[in-house]
């Protein structure tokens, strides 16, 4: 009997109009999403590969250290291959980030910042055709569910046969989540077939482990919707009530709930401005910059000037030691300050994302980013590898520097990056990602077992006539 | 056989929408119930299909308790609307399958669907149809033959002949006769006193949700039907209640 119910779901949805113009709505945006991705991933793989070749000609054509030294190095983040899934906030953060000598690096050049238009309207992925196009789907295959069969007259003529009520909701739910997934899961494949036959895309085992988490994310984060729509169908008398109250709890969890978050954990927990982090920098390094000149000209004095080449040597390594723990003094102080603003900025945001979980859609968000290691995780991952790297170029780059110092006023040598430290940065690996995710898959587990259980006894007691 | 002992629904204390409500249907026979809108002729089919609970006494299907066992009456029951609902995007065939399965009968085919649409009937050609085009009497063509295939040996029928046309309400009166012959025991709520007075056996008057007068088909012999319908339902119900129980046996 319960094949029989599954069926029949599955089949009354189908030969639907509802259901065509969903397939063919999903399939469209899906493989137009798919593609978009891969363009976009292919020419920000160029992209990375042209800057990271200009870097390296820009580092050797410095005409000595100390204008290397005060350049620096562009650090260019390589795209993920799973953004042409997940988009995350790779365009808003910034792709490059500059290394020198004076200042804390950050990633700058977004894909927003050269062209803000893309920050109006935002990236068509398939996080976003999930989390607001198929969970409207989820809405409107449910809402009618079972309040559309009491009004239509089709469940109390059900009922007049033996079938237990617990049976018909099974397979109501079992036939209608099936409907659903159909017009994911069919354009998703075509979607991965795109992507696996693009040349500019490789996917590695692990990318494939990756994708088959985030599906089974957009199962949680539609069952969420598909239960949400049974429980609010079993509980109410007309279908339209019901479209009505779902439609409502949908705008709450897709764009209240998430925004309200960050307003919430501001006000409870707020922050220091990114300004005034900057300025108490500026004011250390100011205040170093200020004291150095005297210490050299101490120096000076206590050592006169003889201009032999060892008295040469001996003021060459006094501004190697001074500049070396001038710029450590430095790069201590932006670290404490840094530290000391990030780890409040860390407790705000995990307050923010705490609170927002109570959404399935943040829930989504933040698992799916996480596994396609585009999200805030990765970022700041990324920022750390680079603030790691700061101090090793900055102590290689002063070496090179005051080794280089020609105080003859000969030309100083053009330097040879070749035993330049590099930039190393490792992606999350699969466990970290997936321990990070389970807190949205469990929340999102809470809330179908809640939903489904509701609608189970709701359906039991539900007043057919 | 379908037995309503002191079959009694109240939704507030003290008011009763089915008061007490005695009768029994034998097998070949059936009962037309009249009464106005909100006398509980819905509500009697309703406790028979287990819809509701009564407050007091019990609905019987073939001797089986439909309180204490839902399921197992139910097997012994078919049920036809006012405006038989169905899946609009389903063809006949795939209603029928639906409901046919639901009622336990799995094992029938298309060829079991294809007689019993062709005995209520439906034409051929109108088989793979989509219901949504289907007339109203087309539609009660197909609940009735969902009723038959289901081969329960009880009917419930809500205000069947509501809006059929002449040719449609004919028809139907036909069926009725042919599943009566079947050997069923049929109960038709109504207010088609015209279509009630050629098929019943016996009427009854619910006024109020008490069971006001019943009468055989013999007694209406010479019953002027529309006049003892109006004169029921205009009179008060505590001064013309009818004690019935020697009607009911």
């Amino acid at each position: 009997m319960l094949s029989t119910i599954i069926k029949k779901e599955i089949l009354d949805t189908i030969i639907s109009p509802k259901f065509i113009f969903t397939f063919l709505l999903c399939t469209v945006l899906i493989i137009l999403s798919v593609i978009t991705g891969i363009g976009n991933y292919a020419s920000e793989l160029d992209e990375y590969g042209a800057a990271v070749a200009l870097n390296k000609k820009n580092l050797e054509s410095q005409p000595n250290y100390g204008t290397l030294a005060g350049t620096g190095s562009k650090i260019n983040k390589r795209p993920e291959v799973l953004s042409t899934l997940v988009v995350g906030v790779q365009e808003s953060v910034g792709r490059v980030a500059k290394v020198n000598i004076s200042f804390d690096p950050g990633l700058e050049d977004s894909k927003h910042n050269s062209n803000p238009v893309y920050a109006v309207f935002g990236a068509l992925d398939l996080i976003f055709i999930v989390k607001i196009v198929l969970s409207l789907f989820a809405i409107l295959f449910t809402y009618d569910s079972i309040a559309g069969e009491r009004e239509r007259g089709t469940l109390k003529l059900a009922l007049s046969n033996p079938v237990p009520r617990d049976r018909l909701i099974l397979g109501k739910a079992i036939g209608g989540f099936i409907s659903l997934l159909t017009p994911l899961v069919i354009p998703m494949l075509l979607g991965l077939v795109i992507l696996v036959v693009h040349p500019s895309v490789v996917l590695a085992g692990e990318e494939w482990a990756r994708i088959g988490l985030i599906f089974l994310l957009f199962l949680f984060y539609l069952s969420v919707f598909f239960t949400l729509g049974l429980l609010v169908s079993a509980r109410s008398a007309r279908s339209s009530n019901s479209l009505l109250v779902l439609l409502f709890i949908w705008v709450t969890f897709v764009t209240i709930i998430p925004k309200a978050s960050i307003m919430i954990a501001g006000e409870i927990y707020p922050i220091p401005s990114i300004h005034e982090v900057t300025a108490e920098k500026d004011a250390f390094l100011q205040e170093i910059q200020g004291a150095a000149p005297g210490r050299v000209n101490k120096w000076v004095a206590d050592n006169p000037s003889d201009n032999t080449p060892e008295w040469q040597e001996k003021f060459r390594i006094f501004l190697e030691d001074i500049q070396q723990e001038l710029t450590a003094l430095i790069d201590k102080k932006n670290a404490e300050i840094e530290e000391a603003y990030q780890a409040k900025r860390r407790s705000q945001q995990n307050l923010a994302m705490n609170i927002s979980r109570i959404s399935p859609a943040s829930a989504l968000m933040f698992g799916a980013m996480n596994l396609a290691r585009t999200g805030l995780d990765e970022h700041e991952s990324f920022l750390n590898s680079i603030k790691s790297y700061k101090p090793v170029f900055t102590k290689w780059v002063n070496e090179k520097m005051m080794r280089s110092l020609n105080f003859d006023g000969g030309e100083q040598p053009k330097p040879d990056v070749s035993d330049m430290p590099l930039h190393t940065f490792s992606s999350e690996s699969l466990n970290r990602s997936l321990a990070r995710v389970i807190p949205d898959y469990v929340a999102m587990a809470v809330m179908i077992l809640i939903f489904f259980a509701a609608a189970f006894v709701s359906f039991l007691r539900y007043d057919v006539r | 056989m379908l037995e309503a002992q002191n079959l009694t629904k109240s939704y507030t204390a003290g008011k009763n929408v089915l008061d007490h409500v005695n009768f029994q249907i034998d097998r070949e026979e059936i009962f037309c119930m009249f009464g106005a809108n909100g006398a509980g002729k819905t509500t009697t089919i309703n406790l028979f299909l287990d819809f509701i609970q009564p407050t007091e006494g019990k609905a019987l299907i073939d001797g089986i308790t439909v309180k204490d066992e839902p399921l197992k009456a139910k097997q012994h029951v078919a049920y036809v609307s006012e405006n038989v609902m169905l899946y609009d995007n389903f063809s006949a065939y795939q209603n029928i399958d639906y409901f046919t399965r639901l009622a336990g009968r799995s094992k029938l085919g298309r060829k079991d669907y294809a007689q019993v649409l062709g005995q209520v009937g439906l034409d051929e050609a109108q088989f793979e149809m989509r219901v949504r085009h289907y007339s109203k009497g087309m539609r009660q063509k197909l609940g009735i033959a969902i009723a038959i295939i289901k081969d329960a040996s009880n009917i419930l029928l809500d205000e069947p002949t509501s809006g059929l046309d002449p040719e449609a309400g004919a028809e139907f009166l036909e069926l009725l006769s042919y599943l009566k012959e079947g050997g069923k025991s049929i109960f038709m709520s109504t207010h088609d006193i015209f279509r009630a007075k050629i098929v019943a056996d016996r009427i009854g008057f619910l006024k109020e949700g008490s069971l006001v007068m019943m009468k055989s088909r013999e007694e209406l012999m010479n019953e002027d039907l529309s006049a003892l319908y109006i004169e029921y339902m205009q009179s008060e119900k505590s001064a013309e209640k009818h004690d019935i129980s020697s009607d009911d046996s």
